[in-house]
């Protein structure tokens, strides 16, 4: 579904990627694991067409595109969520939904998708009127994924889900990524909590120094050494 | 002890509410004071109030939609003028509308002037964001990052607007005779009708940007672009078209502001200077980039510019815009409605 060519990009005259390679297929779940400043958010800016690609390729259902303008690329079915906190604060629940169906053309589509979110999240729709300023960290990740999901993508990309949010709830949001697995999406997660990733990926790409070093089967990686050693503790820390 | 000192937002209010009332009650000791000239006070500055706060509204939402400050707005004022003038004298002379509309035959021409500095300023204004100011964002970041080169362009842009209209429609001063009808009788004050004109026709506009902003899908997507560029791309929201329809919004309403003012005073080439830094202080007294805050600081800024030059003096009429928004920097720095946000170029 989509699959990264060697792909060169970064910020300024700043080269984060150096030639990533990776491949999400339909329907499955892939993380991208790494650090800090490995460059996983840098690849998923580049796929949404925040900042552009300097070389190599991004292709998606067979397309190439790489340095198309960010509206046409969530018009092509490819969304990114962003973090909680990048939510429209000033607005109400139900005006960041709406504004996440904003290519929607017409409207019975759009009270729809709002059904189809307020199915998935419910605590949402509790709290539909309220600024989401008021929401907590949880329910705002869940309105960040409510509104990706509003523009009936074909694949959503999380921006690290699980970032400041306490285990439960966690556990919570990614349940609920399964279950839009399951309702046919295909997700690519970034994460920096590796193991919980892990558990619920299909497939794991790691990123070190902007390209990919370590890919394979999520089972297999959890107990790969290197991934252990760099990103789940040692054996003496391992908690 | 000394924490209780410190000015907090209770405290500003009470110092602003001391300087109003000491200011009243400079007004009411003035020997010119009575009904008949208090209501004039109130009509003159409620209306030239209008056209600050009009000005100042296209100010504030190019800074709240594109984080720079446009410092050649007043020649989009200025522009819209001759603009609404054009038309008029294209129309003025055509007996077609007479005979078809012998009653209402001014205002008529009138609300066309008034739609036509409207589009045409519409469509200048994004013609300039597109051709002029757009080139500077090249390296990245948009206008956030941009801010400062396209502040110094927007002078340079004021200069050249001017001399491009000195050019076209010569320095002297026009009349725009618009034939609105006769003085109205208000409250026994008789109030020239362009006086009414433009205070409900800048009322309308303001109502008519709430409206657009608040109810429409194309209103909604201007608010998540004034938020924030980053997410709104990634809900699919065309980010550069609606930077130039804000930009083109802001300026068709200036280009009003400037068709209504025409009447009342004359239209000339250097119109444009005044009105914006009597703009800028409006926008700062309502909260600079609060929207309904630049209609109110409008109407402050007219009312008490045209109170001081009728019971303190009338010769140094310019002064106190500045002086109020000196005073409204130095007690209550956020203004009326302003909020303290973070760093905006």
């Amino acid at each position: 579904m989509l699959k990264i060519n060697q792909l060169i990009s970064g910020y300024g005259s700043v080269q984060i990627l150096n030639g990533a390679n990776m491949k999400v297929e339909k329907q499955s779940i892939v993380a991208l694991l790494g650090g800090n400043g490995t460059g996983k958010s840098t690849i998923l800016r580049a796929a949404s067409g925040l900042i552009r690609s300097w070389k190599g390729t991004i292709e998606f259902n067979g397309e190439q595109i790489q340095n198309l303008p960010a509206h046409e690329i969530v018009g092509r079915g490819l969304v990114q969520v962003t973090q909680g906190k990048d939510v429209f604060p000033a607005m109400s629940v139900t005006e960041n939904l709406k504004l996440g169906g904003f290519i929607l053309k017409s409207k019975q589509q759009l009270l729809d998708n709002l059904e189809k979110v307020y199915n998935y999240f419910p605590r949402l729709n509790e709290r539909k009127d309220q600024l989401a300023a008021t929401l907590s960290g949880g329910e705002l990740q869940m309105l960040c994924i409510g509104r990706g999901l509003m523009s009936n993508p074909k694949m959503i990309m999380l921006d690290e889900p699980s970032a400041a949010l306490a285990p439960q709830i966690v556990l919570d949001i990614f349940k609920n990524i399964n279950r839009i697995r399951q309702d046919g999406l295909t997700v690519l997660v970034v994460e920096q909590n590796v193991r919980m990733a892990l558990l619920l990926a299909d497939y794991g790409y790691v990123i070190k120094d902007g390209v990919i070093n370590v890919e394979g089967d999520s089972k297999k990686l959890m107990y790969d050494e290197s991934v252990k050693e760099s990103y789940l503790g040692g054996t003496k820390a391992n908690v | 002890m000394f924490n209780k000192l410190r000015i907090g937002k209770k405290g500003e209010n009470i110092i602003f509410g001391t300087f109003v009332l000491l200011y009243i009650g400079w007004c009411v000791n003035s020997p010119d004071m009575n009904i008949e000239s208090l209501k004039s006070v109130l009509t003159i500055g409620l209306s030239v109030g209008i056209i600050y706060g009009l000005v100042a509204l296209g100010i504030s939402l190019i800074y709240t939609g594109l984080d720079v400050v446009n410092f050649s707005h007043g020649e989009f004022f200025m522009i819209g003028a001759f603009a609404g003038l054009t038309m008029f004298n294209l129309l003025g002379n055509q007996d077609w509308i007479f005979n078809i509309f012998p009653d209402a035959y001014g205002w008529i021409i009138y609300v066309v002037c008034l739609f036509t500095a409207f589009v045409s300023m519409g469509l200048f204004g994004v013609f300039i964001e597109r051709v002029f100011l757009r080139p500077l964002t090249k390296k990245g970041g948009g206008y956030t990052v941009a801010g400062m080169g396209i502040i110094i362009c927007g002078f340079g842009l004021s200069v050249v607007l001017i001399n491009v209209a000195y050019l076209i429609w010569n320095p002297v001063a026009k009349p725009f005779p618009a034939e609105l009808g006769l003085p109205m009788e208000i409250g026994g004050l008789f109030l020239p009708i362009t006086y009414i004109w433009m205070i409900v026709v800048g009322l309308s506009v303001a109502a008519g940007l709430w409206f657009f902003l608040n109810k429409t899908k194309m209103g909604l997507g201007i608010r998540a672009v004034a938020y924030s560029k980053d997410v709104s791309n990634l809900v699919g929201i065309n980010v550069p078209l609606y930077i130039s329809i804000i930009f083109g919004i802001a300026c068709a309403i200036a280009g009003i502001g400037g068709t209504l003012v025409g009447p009342t005073y004359q239209v000339v080439v250097f119109m444009g200077y005044i009105i914006l830094m009597k703009a800028f202080a409006a926008a700062v007294v309502g909260g600079f980039g609060n929207l309904p805050g630049a209609i109110v600081g409008g109407f402050t800024v007219g009312i008490f510019e045209t109170a001081s030059s009728f019971y303190i003096s009338g010769s140094h009429k310019d002064l106190y815009a500045f002086l109020l928004m000196i005073v409204v920097l130095m007690i209550k720095p956020t203004g009326f409605f302003g909020v303290q946000v973070k760093m905006k170029a």
